[in-house]
This record gives C-alpha cells, sequence and structure tokens, in this order.
C-alpha cells in the first residue's frame, strides 16, 4: 500500500513538473483561435439584471449580424462566437469569471460588467491578461481615472456625466435647494460626491445629504425629513438603483412629496425602472440618459428589431453594448487581427458615428468614449402614446460637455 | 474496488492518505485550475471549523472573520510591502490568531446557539469595520490586484500558482491532523462530550476551548491568505456571513469530526457552484440548499462520515476479530 502511495505520489510530481514547463500557448495567427469571441459578463438575475442581463446577450448577437451583413465576404473575423456568464455584481465572482472567460473561453473582449466594483476588478484582470475590456454598465469614473489601463475601455456613462447632466440642468432650471439621499455604499457615495459638486458648481445647495443603509426597504425617516428641512428643499435627489429606487420612489408618492413642492431626481434611472414602476410613479422626474430609444429614426428602426427579438424595447445600456460590440468588431476588421495590441491601436482616438454614440469619440488618454447624453424627463401616463415611451429628451448634452472635459490626471495607461 | 480492499485491509490510512495526496496533486489537471486553488482553500478552512466544531463541540458563525480578515491582512501585506507571498499569508494567518484571542476569549465562556450568535455578531462587526475603513481595506472594491511576489519567479499564472499555494494547503491540514491526534485534542473531544466532568478532572475548560479557537482561526486565516493571493483580491465577501456559513455547510456535508469530509463537502460545494454559474444556472442556492437537505435527512454523518461508518461496520462483519479492537479507535479520530 505504501508503494503504491509513494508511485502515486511520484507519478503526480512527474506531471508536476510537466506541467510547469507548458504554459498557455501565444496565438501567432491574425484571428486567434480562428475566431472571435466576444463575451458579455453581467447581473443575469440580480438587482441590475433588468438594465442590462440577459438580453444584452441578443444585443450583441445583433452586432455580430449587423458586422457580418456590412462586411459580407470580406470580414477579417470569419467566425465569432458570443457567450455569457453571470457575474451576480460580486467583485470575487466577476474576477474570476473573467480570469475564466479569458483563459478558458478564448474571450478576445468582454462587454458590459455592470457594478463599479465588479468592473474595477474585471480591469485589473483584463490589465493581467493584456486582454480587451469595454465596460458598459458601471458608473464609477475611477475606470478612467486611477484604475485605467491599456486595455480597458468605458463605454456609454459615467457618474460625472448623471451629475453633470441631472444636477447641473436640475439646478439651472431654478430648483435651488437639494436634499440627497444615498446608500451608503461605494457608488452611492461616489455619486453623492460629484452630484454636490455640480450642484454648487451650478449655483444651488445641498441643504442635506444622509446615507442610508443598503439594501434597504424602509425609506419613511428621510422621506418624512425631506418636507421639514428648513430651508424645505426643493428636489430630493436619490442616488438609489434598482431595487432600492423602486421602494424609495413607491414611499416617495405614497408621502405626497411632489405635492408638497419636493420634486424628485434621480441619479441613475433606467427604462426598465420606469417600465417596472409605472410612469405615472415617476411623472415629472428628471435624470441623465446615454441613449434613449425614441430619440430619432436610427435608435427607433434599431429598438424595433430589437423588440421583434427580445419583446421589449431596449435600455441604454443594452444599446451600450450593442455599439461596443460593433465597435469592437469594425476595430478587428480595421485592425484584420483581434491581437489586442492591435485593437487597442485601432480604438484609440477613433472618432465615429452609430445608432447609440452620436458624436463619439474614444479619447485616446484615458480611454473614455465621449458622445451626446440626454436630459430626460418623464412623461405622466396620459402622455404615454405606446408601451415603452415613456419619456421626452428636454435636451441633447454634447459630448464635449457630457463627460470629464480633461483626462483624470491620476490615469496613466 | 478499493472500498472493498480497504475495508479488508482494516487499516486504510496511509493509502487513503496517499489518494487524497495524489488527488491534491492533480486536481488542476482534472479541472480548471483556480477552480482546484479554491477547492483546497476551502478544504483547509472547512477543517479548520471542523476542529472547533467537531472536535471542541463549538458551532462557530462567525470564521469568516478570521478567513476574511486574514485575507485583507495579507493583500495589504503584499500589496505594500513587496515581500514574497509566503511572509504575506503567515502574516496574514497570524492576524487572525490575535483577531481571535479577544473574540475567542469573550465567546468560549458560551457554548452552543449563544456561542454561534456572539461570534456571528463580531464577525459581522467586523465585516463593517471592513466596509467602513474603506482607505485601508478598499471597501465595496476591496483590495485589488494583489502581487504575487516570490524572488522574481512568474507565479501569474493560476496553474502553476496552484502548486504555490497547495503546501500551505497541506500544512494546514497536518497541522489539524496532529492537533486533534495529539493529547490536547483528546481534552478537546472530552471537553466537547462532557465540559463538566472534564472541568472535575482539572482542566482549564475554556482555556482549551480558547486555544482551540485561536488555533482554528490562525487555520481559516491561512486559507483566507492562499485564498486572496490565488485570487489576487480580497473582498468584503470573505467576511461576510454566508462565508461562515458557507465553511459549516461543508463540514456538515463532509461529516462533522472527520476533518477529511470538510475536503470533499468543499470539492462539492465548489465544484457544483463553478457548475452551475457555468451553465448559466442563477439559483445556486436552491440546488445546494436541496443537497444540504438531502444530506442532513439521509446521512447525518455526512457524505464521508457515512462512509467510514458504512466501511467499518463491514469491516466487524468481515472479522470478528478485530471488533474488540475497534472502540478503542475512537470515532472522533480522523483516518
Amino acid at each position: 500500500m505504501r508503494v503504491t502511495g509513494w508511485s502515486g505520489c511520484l507519478a503526480a510530481t512527474g506531471l508536476l513538473l510537466a506541467g510547469c514547463a507548458g504554459g498557455p500557448g501565444g496565438g501567432g495567427g491574425k484571428i486567434s483561435d480562428d475566431k472571435v469571441v466576444l463575451a458579455v459578463l453581467n447581473d443575469q438575475s440580480g438587482i441590475y439584471s433588468a438594465t442590462s442581463g440577459k438580453e444584452t446577450i441578443e444585443a450583441v448577437r445583433m452586432a455580430v449580424a449587423d458586422y457580418q451583413a456590412k462586411y459580407g465576404d470580406k470580414v477579417a473575423a470569419k467566425e465569432i462566437v458570443v457567450m455569457a456568464a453571470d457575474h451576480q455584481n460580486k467583485p470575487e465572482i466577476a474576477n474570476s469569471k473573467a480570469q475564466e472567460l479569458y483563459d478558458r473561453q478564448q474571450a478576445d473582449v468582454i462587454l458590459d460588467v455592470p457594478t463599479s466594483s465588479a468592473a474595477l476588478a474585471v480591469a485589473t484582470v483584463a490589465k493581467n491578461k493584456k486582454k480587451v475590456f469595454i465596460d458598459v454598465g458601471a458608473a464609477s469614473t475611477e475606470l478612467e481615472g486611477k484604475s485605467c489601463n491599456k486595455y480597458t475601455f468605458h463605454y456609454s456613462y459615467n457618474s460625472y456625466m448623471l451629475a453633470h447632466g441631472t444636477g447641473t440642468e436640475v439646478t439651472k432650471d431654478g430648483a435651488k435647494n437639494w436634499y440627497i439621499v444615498y446608500p451608503d455604499y461605494a457608488f452611492g457615495q461616489d455619486m453623492e460626491k460629484t452630484f454636490s459638486a455640480a450642484i454648487k458648481a451650478a449655483g444651488g445647495t445641498v441643504i442635506q445629504s444622509d446615507p442610508t443603509p443598503f439594501p434597504n426597504d424602509n425609506f419613511a425617516t428621510f422621506l418624512l425629513k425631506a418636507s421639514n428641512l428648513d430651508p424645505k428643499p426643493q428636489v430630493l435627489g436619490t442616488m438609489q438603483a434598482g431595487g432600492d429606487l423602486v421602494n424609495l420612489v413607491k414611499q416617495y408618492n405614497e408621502y405626497k412629496l411632489r405635492d408638497k413642492g419636493v420634486g424628485l431626481a434621480i441619479g441613475l434611472l433606467a427604462l426598465s425602472d420606469i417600465h417596472s414602476l409605472g410612469p405615472d410613479a415617476l411623472a415629472g422626474t428628471r435624470y441623465t440618459d446615454s441613449w434613449y430609444w425614441n430619440t430619432d429614426d436610427k435608435s427607433r428602426a434599431w429598438a424595433d428589431k430589437f423588440q421583434a427579438k427580445t419583446g421589449k424595447r431596449p435600455t441604454a445600456n443594452q444599446a451600450g453594448n450593442y455599439s461596443a460590440a460593433l465597435q469592437y468588431l469594425e476595430a478587428v476588421q480595421r485592425g484584420g487581427t483581434d491581437a489586442s495590441d492591435e485593437v487597442v491601436k485601432q480604438l484609440e482616438g477613433y472618432k465615429f458615428e452609430d445608432m447609440f454614440a452620436r458624436n463619439g469619440t474614444v479619447r485616446a488618454q484615458d480611454h473614455l468614449l465621449l458622445h451626446d447624453a440626454y436630459l430626460a424627463e418623464v412623461k405622466p401616463a396620459g402622455e404615454v402614446k405606446e408601451p415603452y415611451d415613456y419619456v421626452k429628451i428636454l435636451k441633447t448634452i454634447p459630448a464635449a460637455e457630457a463627460f470629464q472635459p480633461q483626462p483624470d490626471p491620476a490615469c496613466k495607461l | 474496488m478499493i472500498m472493498s480492499r480497504l475495508a479488508r485491509a482494516g487499516r486504510g490510512g496511509p493509502l487513503l492518505l496517499a489518494l487524497g495526496l495524489f488527488a491534491a496533486l492533480v486536481l488542476p489537471w482534472m479541472i480548471y485550475p483556480p477552480v482546484a486553488l479554491d477547492i483546497a482553500c476551502w478544504a483547509l478552512f472547512a477543517a479548520a471549523v471542523d476542529l472547533l466544531l467537531g472536535f471542541t463541540g463549538l458551532l462557530s458563525f462567525g470564521h469568516a472573520a478570521f478567513w476574511g480578515g486574514s485575507a485583507y491582512c495579507t493583500g495589504l501585506i503584499a500589496l505594500h510591502t513587496g515581500l514574497p507571498f509566503p511572509v504575506a499569508i503567515v502574516g496574514g494567518a497570524a492576524f487572525a490568531a490575535l483577531l481571535a484571542l479577544p473574540i475567542g476569549f469573550l465567546s468560549v465562556r458560551l457554548s452552543g446557539i449563544y456561542f454561534a450568535m456572539v461570534t456571528l455578531a463580531f464577525a459581522q462587526m467586523t465585516y463593517f469595520v471592513a466596509n467602513q475603513w474603506r482607505d485601508v481595506t478598499g471597501g465595496e472594491n476591496g483590495l485589488q490586484g494583489i502581487p504575487r511576489e516570490l524572488f522574481g519567479l512568474d507565479l501569474s499564472d493560476s496553474f502553476s500558482f496552484y502548486y504555490a499555494g497547495l503546501p500551505f494547503v497541506l500544512v494546514g491540514l497536518f497541522v489539524a491532523w496532529r492537533i486533534v491526534r495529539s493529547p490536547f485534542g483528546r481534552v478537546l473531544v472530552s471537553i466537547r462530550a462532557n465540559p463538566d466532568r472534564a472541568r472535575a478532572l482539572g482542566y482549564p475548560v475554556d482555556r482549551y476551548r480558547l486555544l482551540a479557537f485561536v488555533l482554528s482561526a490562525a487555520l481559516s486565516g491561512m486559507a483566507g491568505g492562499v485564498f486572496a493571493m490565488g485570487h489576487g483580491f480580497a473582498s468584503l465577501e470573505g467576511v461576510y456571513w454566508t462565508t461562515s456559513g458557507q465553511a459549516v455547510m461543508m463540514v456538515i456535508l463532509g461529516g462533522i469530526g472527520t476533518l477529511w469530509g470538510g475536503a470533499i463537502g468543499a470539492a462539492l460545494v465548489v465544484q457544483l457552484q463553478d457548475f452551475l454559474a457555468t451553465a448559466g444556472f442563477a439559483e445556486t442556492g436552491i440546488i445546494t440548499g436541496s443537497i444540504f437537505i438531502v444530506v442532513v435527512l439521509l446521512f447525518r454523518r455526512g457524505i464521508w462520515g457515512t462512509a467510514r461508518h458504512l466501511l467499518a461496520s463491514r469491516r466487524k462483519a468481515a472479522a470478528p476479530g478485530e471488533v474488540a479492537a475497534e472502540p478503542r479507535k475512537s470515532v472522533d479520530t480522523p483516518a
């Protein structure tokens, strides 16, 4: 028995040594493994599954189809695979799933990744593995700030865009006094800071800002406080997202704060949130969006195709993922390879316009996509003409103003 | 076949040990290496929890504090000092032991559900400290990009790091095994069986429990340190109560008081989670929960405990001569 054991150990040691000699092989060809693998890593069951989730995979497939249709026989990437994984909004899972996608599934690019902590985890993996990562779903400006790296791009929106859209515009419109409530974790704190800065810069005052537990289902304390503050706030700014936002808005309506003269501004609001709350619950609420399906013919045409496939109208994140996938494939086409360095080179500084990104530029210094954003207001139910037609666009915020005017000096690519 | 040979052999210890070692060595060839490392870390963590649960009779619901606390400490050492990773891991384990001293001191006087609740409370305190102390722990974002430095060796590949991390796990398991086989371990078992009698015999029960608690925490810390190194990452998830719960679940699945059972529980749970997540099945909890219920209802001794029990009863039937010797070998001694 002992002999069996030792020989087993020896055999294993032999295997071990053999294993150390070999490593992951680098692809020499133009398209690694003869295929381009696009991986969507996002929340498929939790609080952000409605804003991107499974429909995002469909959006990415649509990008692949459009790319293939556009180039026909001349496509650089003959075979394109779309796959998906669920990170449950946990950085730990995002970290191991990203490694797995790059290693085990030969993913060439990871897309989406909502939840800032998860996105930062994937950015680190992308940097170590030297593989492309285009984040669409996360808000943190750290992605193009101190955590930026050569292989990470930030698409669609960020907390600066949300704060400077909503905070600045609503203040300029006359709502000078704000009361802010924010969930007490990284995203909420970041949003509170950027919003306060934007409001002050626009000449407004933040009377008070209160952290709330996260997650939380009872906001009564904060809502009662809102109407009793002195001076009375004209607007309640909430940085809650997902399920918490739904609870807060319902309670805001129960307390009839709007009738008491306290308006509502929301830090991060997605079409899917309006859909689940119903437009009446949110009527008159202002927020900033990176895209809206019913803005013009181009976006509407795409939204029709999307609806035919999924039965829903697309959220801004879903459209953003379509655009990110499409622009990635276009970069592969221009460079003729899916080698990460070449794709990065093709994307840096690239100016383009598509269904999602208007006046789009991928800023070379920090890999942030600059594009037009929109100040939106939720319509009352009476004005809604068709399902999902919940929003009117008040103003287009030009690309140059929508995002940070200068790259963060902390970013060293 | 192995089973029947074992049954006939009477003492399957060395063979089982060799089999276990072999399994540990070939694991990253069979499955995806990072998952293999996760299994190894959780196996040590489960063994550490079992040391307390199975051999001292204390159900701790707060071991996440030690696993996660050590993960942060290991990460901070590696990030800020650039010392080789083994130093960081040992430092993390030492930190876990230090953290366990006051927690253990205050909680070992209690037992049963009260002990579980108090340890849970301390672990939650640790969680909130880690969450609020953002400058150090990174809060929500955690500590990212923890380097694996070892005298210039390239360990960035998860396959090679498995073999760098495995020795810590094996040493930890060996220490746990030595502890339960030592006279100290026998005293722990007697305390578990009857604390009053142990006290009457002159053993300072609380001090023994405290020492067991600290040792268990140090081993959990070591596991957490290797885990943090393996992922290059320490996050709030590590200090959250679900982590404590998962370790306890692994011990119960594998078999309480078997030490190695935890490894089987760990392999089962980690593999299952990986499989379900890869298959795109969202409600992992339903499946693991159902398995847990089935095991608790049908195999009270856990998987390993049941297997060992079956072997022992077969052995009795096959060789009645050995029965007399059997009772001396207590069920609490792992194979």
